[in-house]
């Protein structure tokens, strides 16, 4: 049996030993991070689908764990999630600056996330959450920028105290911090405000409008192998909170309520979350179209695909929940995928900028294709795992008959072909640059392992998906909704039915028929790249013939100048408060001494005079 | 139902048909277009000649992304046929005839095409498949809002929305959702790439685009794709709108008309800067498709 409380202090005591390891040789102390994960998610692997993992507390006197099937299914993936990346870590931690703590704060964290999903009342779980925040903000400024840590801990940290405040409330009203008792206990306008408050933690932690800024600044300035930690893994928490507001405090009035039945009978605060996931599809997708650093692209396509799941869980109905839980698991996948796919370039040339590479396919074969099942997936294309949850979540909204959600939802889908082809066009494909061509060389297999187990999960994901919609069945049950209706090979829809596995066969046959047309054709001749058609003009530098700078340019140019509003609105806001604390310091600090102990005077009277009455 | 390995005969079969009716009318429309030129016109059979051609002559090819894309292409395409019906009985997977089967797998067989055109290293390729992702984001938003209030209507299976159309009392699509049929056809004429919105292709501007870099069995091979991803829409704006077919002569006959008129339209026609296309799309398409989906699903005013 795995015991949550040893494997928590078995995580905190490898972090001290992967330190000292880290600090004699940095490759040994990165293996130790890999056996040390691996040992965590064989534990819950292997005892938790059977529900059998203990939670008995023996050493840590204050803690106390359960096991539900929504915080196991978030804890595997994202466990799973950070076993993948660890394997990233000999290759990148020895050039960190404090390669010691980097393992360190990676174990620690994973140590967090455990905590997180298991804890049975809430102060354990938002000490827990902190925790996860504490730690992975020292881990993302040993990338690029010290300045993106500070943007994640900002939005972080306002999420967490709305969480912290919404805990604080429900504890008021149920004198307990208990997780079920406190959520069952709230009703009328408390409910709104605890729902309003975790709503703010969720969308933080999800990087959902209008708590997006962070997302691409800790996303595309994280160590390499730390973006698919965050963008697959941790944003999902997020995600975790959204179910306790969303789902679990249950809503007071519907939305409109005419006697006609056609029209979607939501309740206002989840018609609201609807929205704003709406709003996040669409700005992630634009703002995705236009980014040129890959991983930023990425990391907008996070945003959008966190609108995906905010969106399902609105919805309320089990299938758009099954898809959002089903979305969860496909998007860690996927980005976990790609992500690693461009860390891995990364690591051979040194740069994310789309507009600086070009042509890595050749050098990097395997890579390109982990990174093209990865976007496949990621913009819900049969026959891989997004597809599946999309499809859902299409189900949902046509049965609803919500128009302009649908409107977003099909943009989304529609235009994650347009950003994830860039990567794969300007990055891997076209001309091969020629300060590559020497240096490049693929990935080492260390590295090339965990994204082909992805590659392959993503596949499976998208083929058979029944084993995983039993689980998520599970949940919808412990949620008091319907179960979605599946067998064996067949997902059933409200209009319509899917058989995940005859796609796939049949794209397979299709392809065998293409591949035999294609190979009892003449062989062709190969030539290089430079002899393309260039109009009758004599082209010799590859980069002339590389099309990557501003790719979308025709259809950025129809939205460019309102992308900084946002931006904007929190510069503004940060100067705003800049000038209220010179304002507090103004009264409080001036050169009068006696002018601050007159404030200290007249706050403590005000104290004593507020406890009297 | 249980699948055999008859239910892939009977869908490879359908692909190979959609292939020789698409290509035998594309050589038709060839003929009318040359009538409306005051040509002569070539033969109707001109189109088989051209591919057979293509595809017996030795070419170049820039790498193994450049064939494997093409295998992709053309294998997604014939996967996305295999799943289309003939008419209201004849199918080859039963219900499995998902309608977002025809929009998401078609996307992989785009996908395979675009990543190999990428992969040729020609700038002109990449414009090219930069402007259909554009146009594709333009065009795909109304139609699936229309879509959805078909499917809201008559479920996601394309047979059963071919039968609910022939239920007596029942009318086609295209008269029951009037504003529907309208932002369907202009939705199917860029999906067709047909002008005003040919902008991917332009031959004249962009050297053919994707298809700049192809030659012999290659481009025999995206020929042979062109024909069924066409086939593919047509059909379904003939099962969506038209009502679909009983038998399969009504269907060659609705299927002739729709790509003839879209033909027809397309010769008259100059071509959309790619920036205009979305403009276009974004506005009386979408405003039309917004406004029909609300008259049909919270209004329930279907003719």
């Amino acid at each position: 049996m795995a015991n949550i409380e040893l494997l928590l202090l078995f995580l905190l005591a490898s972090g001290i030993v992967s330190y000292f390891l880290t600090k004699w040789k940095s490759f040994v102390g990165s293996v130790f991070t890999i056996f040390s994960t691996m040992f965590v998610f064989a534990s819950l692997a292997m005892y938790g689908f059977s529900g059998q993992l203990d939670t008995t507390v023996n050493v840590i006197p204050v803690l106390s764990f359960a096991q539900t099937n929504i915080g196991f299914y978030f804890a595997i993936i994202i466990v799973f999630v950070y076993l993948m990346v660890s394997f990233f870590h000999p290759y990148f931690v020895g050039e960190y600056k404090y390669k010691n703590s980097y393992n360190v704060m990676f174990l620690l964290s994973l140590a967090g996330v455990i905590g997180t999903f298991f804890a049975d009342n809430f102060i354990q779980l938002f000490f827990a959450f902190e925790f996860i925040v504490w730690t992975s903000m020292l881990l993302i400024p040993m990338g690029k920028s010290k300045k993106a840590a500070v943007s994640y801990y900002g939005f972080s940290a306002a999420g967490s105290f709305a969480m912290l405040f919404g805990i604080l409330v429900m504890r008021s009203v149920s004198g307990s911090f208990d997780i079920d008792l406190g959520l069952a206990s709230l009703a009328g306008g408390q409910a709104t405000l605890v729902f309003v408050m975790f709503l703010v933690a969720a969308f933080s932690k999800l990087g959902a409008f209008p708590f997006h800024i962070w997302l691409p600044e800790a996303h595309g300035n994280a160590p390499h192998p730390f973006s698919p930690v965050l963008s697959g893994a941790l944003v999902k928490l997020g995600a975790f909170v959204a179910v306790f507001a969303i789902l679990r405090i249950m809503p007071s009035t519907p939305l409109i309520d005419f006697a006609n039945s056609n029209l979607p009978h939501i309740p206002l605060g989840q018609y609201a979350v609807v929205i704003l996931g709406s709003l996040s599809i669409v700005f992630g997708t634009l703002m995705a179209i236009k980014e040129d650093d890959a991983k930023k692209l990425l990391a907008y396509s996070s945003m959008s695909h966190g609108g995906y799941i905010l969106v399902a869980f609105g919805i309320m109905t089990s299938q758009a929940v099954a898809g959002g839980f089903y979305h969860i698991l496909a998007h860690a996948l996927a980005s976990a995928g790609a992500f690693m796919a461009i860390a891995a370039v990364a690591k051979q040339t040194g740069t994310t900028k789309m507009s600086e590479l070009g042509g890595m396919i050749h050098k990097m074969p395997i890579t390109y294709i982990v990174y093209l099942v990865a976007i496949i997936s990621m913009a819900g294309i049969p026959p891989m795992g997004g597809f599946i949850s999309k499809w859902l979540i299409f189900q949902a909204v046509i049965d609803k008959g919500m128009i302009f959600v649908a409107i977003a939802v099909f943009f989304g889908s529609i235009g994650s072909f347009l950003y994830v082809f860039r990567p794969l066009a300007a990055l891997f494909l076209g001309q091969e640059l020629r300060e590559y061509k020497v240096k490049v060389k693929e990935a080492p297999f260390l590295m090339l392992l965990p994204m082909l187990i992805i590659t392959a999960l993503n596949v499976y994901t998208g083929v058979i998906p029944s084993a995983i919609l039993n689980f998520t069945n599970g949940m919808l049950v412990d949620l008091g909704l319907a179960p979605v209706s599946i067998t064996m090979w067949d997902i059933v829809g409200t209009t319509g039915t899917l058989n995940p596995a005859l796609i796939a066969l049949v794209f397979g046959f299709g392809v065998v028929i293409a591949f035999i047309i294609f190979i009892v054709l003449k062989k062709s001749k190969k030539v290089t790249l430079m002899e393309t058609y260039t109009a009758g003009n004599f082209v010799h530098d590859e980069q002339l013939l590389h099309y990557t700078k501003d790719f979308y340019a025709p259809l950025e140019r129809l939205y460019i100048k309102y992308t900084t509003i946002m931006k904007e609105f929190y510069e503004t806001l940060a100067v705003k408060v800049k000038e209220i604390g010179r304002f507090g310091k103004y009264l409080f600090m001036n050169k009068f001494i006696g002018t601050t102990i007159l404030w200290i005077i007249a706050i403590l009277l005000f104290l004593l005079v507020g406890e009297v009455l | 139902m249980s699948i055999t390995i008859l239910n892939f005969l009977i869908g490879l079969g359908i692909a190979f048909f959609g292939f020789v009716l698409q290509t035998s009318i594309a050589g038709l429309n060839r003929k009318i277009v040359g009538r409306l030129q005051k040509r002569v016109g070539p033969r109707w059979y001109q189109e088989f000649l051209d591919i057979f051609k293509l595809l017996s002559k030795r070419a170049t090819s820039h790498g193994w992304i450049f064939d494997f894309g093409v295998i992709m292409a053309l294998g997604g395409i014939i996967a996305t046929a295999m799943f289309m019906p003939l008419t209201s009985t004849f199918n080859a997977f039963g219900t499995y005839d998902n309608f977002f089967i025809f929009v998401y797998l078609l996307a992989v067989g785009m996908l395979g095409m675009a990543m190999s055109a990428s992969g040729s290293g020609n700038p002109w390729a990449s414009i090219g498949v930069m402007r259909a992702l554009t146009t594709m984001l333009a065009y795909e938003v109304p139609f699936m809002i229309i879509i959805l209030t078909i499917i809201k209507i008559a479920g996601s299976s394309l047979t059963g929305i071919q039968l609910y159309q022939q239920a007596a009392g029942n009318n086609w699509f295209l008269i029951a959702l009037p504003l529907g049929g309208i932002v369907g056809f202009i939705s199917l004429m860029g999906m067709l790439g047909k002008k005003p919105f040919e902008t991917y292709i332009a031959p004249a501007e962009i050297a053919s685009g994707p298809m700049v870099e192809y030659g012999g069995k290659q481009l025999g091979m995206l020929f042979i794709m062109h024909e069924i991803t066409v086939f593919i829409e047509v059909s379904l704006f003939v099962h969506l709108f038209l009502g679909g077919a009983t038998n399969i002569f009504i269907f060659i006959l609705k299927y002739f008309l729709v790509y003839t008129l879209a033909n027809l339209i397309s010769n008259v026609n100059g071509r959309f800067k790619i920036d205009q296309v979305v403009t276009f799309f974004y506005k009386w398409p979408l405003i039309l498709a917004i406004v029909q989906a609300f008259i049909a699903i919270y209004l329930g005013w279907v003719i």
